[in-house]
């Protein structure tokens, strides 16, 4: 789902573009230093690939077929910081020249779909690939499409586009439907890749942390549960506290946003300190 | 299947065509700043600003009709949104939603269409966007029609073979088997693409262009775009 310019707000495009521009320069680091000469043009055809290979209909249901996102096959054939690369380099050009997504909206799709979506492919894929590698893949492509369109969902809420109860629903319903679509052509086309030469997909890096993984994973998943949940609901908190926080002077909140930060990094280096006495002991 | 005609615009000698990518560049990312700061409430602004990217089109020569044809693209989109927001009864709100994202892609569409698309990512490159990203877009551009032809071809050719009159589950297959096919074409012509690179000198670096002067004649018309801008935002 490409967010067109005019739907998010000002603070919300600006916040993401500002979070974007770096994570993008990062990954571009990354990416240059895991890529060697030759796979500079690969990564280029591999962004013309993805664009070519969603004009293939796959039919699902009746009477009506569905077509491959790809950032999971990126993610799963380059790596996830080559393929958060590709994908950026699409979406700029779909932009631009596609009038598909915003200039300024370019950060939030950046973000939904090239980061966190990639991200929320890869890695399930690095963490379940070695029990079922199937079910790993489908994870990887339902995950990073239901991710990404989560994610434009709660923006749009957020910057204040109207969205009855119903509709909403109706929308996710339509994200998980196509999700598992994504997921089952993923499996279909990362297994007609293989089976012509299974070095082009390259199994995930051998496991260094399993745990890291799966709490970045838990936590992305959170963050974008959390971010739906706080725009589909934006008077939980005064519900919470009884009384509207707005009537709070700004003081206070801010004193209260410290507390609360402070709460929270306690909480981490207490943890950190546990788990990293367990481990010496 | 033809070429972008987007192409064919970027490539004419008016005024607007021959200013620095990095004026445009700025100059849309103004426009696109004070379009999306307008409230909805400011109907007269956004025909102001028609009438500003009206006068651009006319100056760069490009074809309204072209541009407007392009522009709609996003429209299928903004109207899903524009009726739900029309529902819940904020009408001026949801012809605002449409206005401002069909406005942004006509202003997108002025940039590329009187900008190469080397143009650009040079702008892009000089404002210290990554190397590697600039290149990725370059070739991605570059191949993005070669290869899309040939899933066309592959496509017509499976259909040839009669490939919609099997089974859900065996046109589900061969969907997959055409990407996988696919992929495995792309990969090939990305090595040869490389190896033809080493044969005409390259050695891991591509050489920039030696960076083309900002001229006054550009400052001149960035802060014209920006006083135009400004002007429809505060006075409309």
């Amino acid at each position: 789902m490409h967010i067109p310019d005019g739907f998010l707000s000002t603070p919300v495009w600006a916040t993401l573009d500002v979070v974007s521009a770096p994570a993008v320069a990062w990954v571009a680091r990354r990416a240059q230093r895991d890529t060697q000469d030759h796979r500079i043009p690969l990564l280029g055809v591999m962004g013309a690939f993805v664009f070519a290979a969603q004009m293939v209909n796959f039919p699902v249901g009746p009477g009506t077929s569905g077509h491959l996102v790809g950032g999971a096959l990126l993610a799963i054939v380059l790596g996830p910081a080559a393929a958060s690369l590709v994908l950026t380099a699409i979406l700029v050009l779909q932009a631009l020249i596609f009038q598909d997504g915003g200039v300024l909206a370019l950060g939030a799709n950046v973000f939904n779909m090239a980061l966190v979506g990639v991200a929320a492919g890869y890695l399930p894929y690095r963490l379940l690939a070695d029990r079922s590698r199937s079910g790993a893949i489908f994870a990887a492509g339902s995950l990073s499409v239901m991710t990404s369109a989560c994610l434009a969902l709660g923006q749009l809420l957020i910057s204040g586009v109207p969205m009855m109860g119903g509709v909403l629903w109706a929308s996710l319903g339509l994200f998980l439907v196509s999700a598992l679509m994504e997921g089952a052509i993923t499996v279909a086309a990362v297994r007609a890749i293989e089976r012509l030469n299974p070095a082009w997909v390259a199994g995930p890096r051998p496991a260094s942390s399993r745990t890291l993984a799966g709490v970045a994973l838990a936590a992305l998943l959170l963050v974008v549960v959390g971010t739906l949940i706080a725009s589909a609901l934006p008077d939980g908190i005064q519900r919470l506290t009884g009384q509207g926080v707005d009537s709070l002077g700004w003081p206070q909140r801010t004193m209260g946003g410290l507390a609360g930060i402070a709460m929270i990094f306690a909480l981490c280096y207490l943890g950190g300190k546990l788990k990293s006495r367990r481990r010496s002991a | 299947m033809h070429h972008l005609v987007i192409d064919r615009w970027s490539r004419g000698s008016s005024p607007l065509h021959q200013r620095d990518p990095r004026a445009k560049l700025a100059a849309l990312l103004v426009f696109l700043i004070v379009l999306s700061t307008t409230r909805p409430a400011a109907q007269a602004a956004f025909a102001g600003y028609a009438v500003l990217l009206f006068l651009a089109a006319n100056l760069a020569g490009l074809p309204i009709g072209g541009l407007i044809g392009r522009a709609a693209l996003v429209l299928p989109f903004s109207a899903t949104f524009a009726l739900l927001t029309w529902w819940s009864g904020d009408s001026l709100r949801a012809l605002s939603l449409a206005e401002k994202s069909f406005l942004s892609g006509m202003a997108a569409l002025l940039l590329v269409g009187t900008t190469p698309l080397t143009g650009w990512t040079a702008a892009l490159e000089s404002w210290r966007v990554p190397r590697m990203l600039i290149l990725v877009i370059q070739f991605v551009y570059r191949y993005l029609f070669v290869i899309a032809e040939q899933a066309q071809r592959m496509r017509w050719a499976a259909l040839c073979r009669g490939s919609h009159k099997g089974s859900k589950t065996g046109s589900f297959r061969l969907a997959a088997g055409l990407v996988g096919v696919l992929f495995a074409r792309s990969w090939q012509r990305a090595d040869g693409i490389y190896h033809a690179m080493l044969a005409r000198g390259f050695r891991g670096r591509f050489v920039p262009a030696a960076p083309v002067p900002f001229r006054s004649s550009d400052a001149v018309f960035f802060f014209t775009c920006l006083a135009g801008c400004l002007a429809v935002r505060i006075l409309l």
